[in-house]
């Protein structure tokens, strides 16, 4: 090799064969972008050819009152899904929604028959499933056992207390306290649940999307190591997410809750489905590393409008279950089959 | 927050420097030593490195290179030897230790998050932030990365596509990038180029003279013996657990460098040296003058 050559080499930092090797070519750039909101486009699409099919096939579906309705009845969901969103881009999962919103719901008619205050009453119930998902988080995260094992665990505790506190009955709500707005309130005629899943929607979106936080449960969850490397706690983070589901199970129960006027132990069974599904609907990988919050919220607003749609449709209520069984199993198959064709995934 | 915000401007304090005109070593590593259980797995090593300088630091697999740089780097603690940093003898019990001294290890996993757009993974931990550390600072965080990459001379067009859609090679100079932007002082690197095709091989041997240029030491272990003797200055040998020759890698051939590997005396040692030399004498004068 010859002087000239070599300082050639040097000047233009590897030569010309080589920067056309390694420059990355417009179709990465499009794959890359596509792959990730290819997702969110589909479930999109979906969502809008069933607003027009049950539209055009059932007769009260495309009203004010059963969209408003339809809101409601989603927004526990919505709520969970979001915080679901953190939890599953870290690759973890959390099972333990569906008990924790029956042991909030029971507790809270408990303690507000007992004559607590009702805001006293609505902290020391999200306090107590803040706890519930410390707990979640702190074997899953610091003592590394598989969050599906650790929650699966918790959605048996939870749901036993639950039934123990409350002995199988239900215990009605009184409807004078004003928790009860919580459930049933409207503002501007929007009901107050559906108003709390949008501004906890866009908290939750922007928290993903534009903060360190965000970044590090997505860093998380697509490489760990790494990022412990660069200096952030991974555990801490680890462990916040599943607080946020705790949290926000707890919030769910007590929207649920105060909705019936009712607290019951039987509730929010088959709820962690519902929101998981919700969750991988939108497009979030269950092996960690992307997370759409967009994709949860749409993925949520197809479930309901299935739901309320095959019942305006009078098809039976069972099927709904199996439905949304099948809707899982498909979304997973398309997120790990389908999408992964795109650029973007790797796993 | 300000220094998040200019990344590198430690690296840029630094006066460019050769390995020649240095006076006071950057790193002197002596009589170290380790032992696992029954294992020698170093037996009193000493190792000095300069300001800028390029050592390749080789040997068999066991020879004892890594458990030396991991002494290094703060993962492993040895059982005697002293290290001195800047003139100041150091002791490191975590590798956060070394690294707020500015020594930062690039690991042979990339240990990049794949599904983190390139900014974002220059930036993971340290990001811009705006709205009293609320907020990322995603625009900052972009101009930084350009402005970065643009110092090192690292061709990758767009900062916004995630690192898991780049080749081999591009995702190798992000890792060193991402160490670089820490203003290291100095700069380990584990078999940068061992899984990389032969044109990315250049990139990033490229951009390790980039690097040692802007006054950053760099140790490179590598199994590619041909890349020491396009970056390196000296040439540190291994052999179970000491080392066995510090050579100047313009005066050595690569049949010199084998025999001493392989600990195999009988080879004549002077043979093909004066070729080799030459040519690396005469590259890195045209070099000297560039800077």
């Amino acid at each position: 090799m010859t002087t000239s050559e070599r300082t050639t080499t040097s000047e233009r930092g590897g030569g010309a064969a080589v920067s056309e090797r390694v420059v990355t070519t417009r179709s990465a750039r499009a794959n890359a972008h596509i792959g990730k909101h290819a997702q969110t486009i589909a479930i999109g699409v979906v969502l809008v050819v069933l607003l027009i099919f049950f539209a055009f096939s059932a007769d009260r579906f495309a009203t004010t009152g059963n969209i408003l309705n339809l809101l409601r009845q989603i927004s526990p969901t919505l709520i969970v899904a979001i915080a679901m969103t953190f939890v599953i881009s870290t690759s973890g999962i959390d099972l333990s929604v569906g008990s924790t919103v029956a042991l909030s719901g029971s507790l809270l008619a408990i303690v507000l028959q007992h004559g607590w205050d009702p805001t006293l009453a609505l902290v020391a119930i999200l306090a107590l499933g803040a706890l519930i998902g410390f707990v979640n988080g702190w074997f899953s995260s610091y003592q590394n056992i598989p969050p599906f094992i650790v929650t699966l665990a918790m959605l048996s505790i939870m749901r036993g207390t639950a039934l123990r506190a409350t002995e199988g009955y239900s215990t009605p709500i009184d409807g004078e306290l004003w928790i009860v707005q919580l459930g049933q309130g409207r503002v501007a005629g929007i009901p107050v649940p559906v108003i709390l899943a949008v501004v906890i929607a866009a908290v939750g979106w922007l928290t993903l999307t534009r903060t360190p936080f965000g970044r590090y449960v997505i860093g998380l969850g697509s490489n760990g190591e790494s990022l412990r490397r660069t200096g952030v706690n991974t555990r801490k983070v680890g462990l916040a997410v599943y607080v946020l589901t705790g949290l926000a199970a707890a919030l769910a129960g007590v929207l649920i809750a105060t909705r019936l006027s009712s607290g019951s132990s039987n509730a929010g069974s088959g709820f962690e489905l519902e929101v998981i599904t919700a969750v991988v609907l939108g497009g979030t990988s269950l092996f960690g590393g992307r997370g759409s919050m967009l994709g949860t919220i749409l993925g949520a607003l197809t479930l309901g409008v299935i739901a309320n749609g095959l019942v305006l449709l009078h098809v039976s209520p069972f099927y709904v279950q199996i439905v949304q069984g099948a809707i899982l199993l498909l979304a997973i198959f398309a997120n790990s089959k389908v999408w992964a064709r795109f650029g973007a995934v790797r796993k | 927050m300000s220094d998040e915000a200019t990344p590198y401007r430690k690296a840029e304090e630094v006066k460019p420097v050769t390995s020649a005109d240095s006076t006071v070593d950057r790193v002197v590593m002596r009589d170290i030593r380790k032992r696992y259980g029954m294992v020698d797995a170093l037996r009193g090593v000493t190792l000095r490195v300069g300001p800028g300088e390029v050592i390749g630091l080789v040997g068999d697999n066991a020879a004892g290179k890594s458990t030396l740089m991991k002494v290094l780097a703060g993962a492993v603690v040895p059982d005697s030897g002293e290290i001195v940093f800047d003139g100041r003898p150091v002791s490191f019990s975590t590798p956060r230790d070394a690294r707020e001294l500015g020594i930062e290890m690039v690991y042979q996993d990339l240990a990049l998050c794949d599904d983190i757009d390139v900014a974002g993974n220059l930036f993971l931990g340290r990001e811009p932030r705006k709205a009293g550390g609320l907020l990322l600072d995603v625009a900052q965080m972009h101009r930084d990365a350009r402005r970065h990459l643009d110092a090192l001379n690292i061709r990758i067009p767009l900062t916004d596509i995630p690192v898991g859609g780049l080749s081999g090679g591009q995702r190798q100079a992000v890792a060193i990038a991402r160490a670089v932007t820490f203003g290291p002082k100095l700069l380990i690197l584990d078999e940068p180029t061992a899984a990389l095709a032969v044109a990315e091989v250049e990139t990033v041997l490229e951009l390790i003279k980039t690097v040692s240029a802007q006054g950053v030491s760099v140790i490179l272990i590598t199994h590619r013996l041909q890349d020491l003797f396009r970056v390196c200055d000296r040439l540190c040998v291994m052999y179970e657990g000491t080392l066995r020759a510090d050579l100047d890698a313009r005066a050595t051939s690569l049949e010199r460098l084998v025999s001493e590997i392989v600990a195999h005396d009988q080879i004549d040692p002077g043979a093909g040296d004066a070729a080799a030399g030459d040519g690396r004498r005469e590259n890195d004068t045209t070099e000297g003058a560039r800077r």
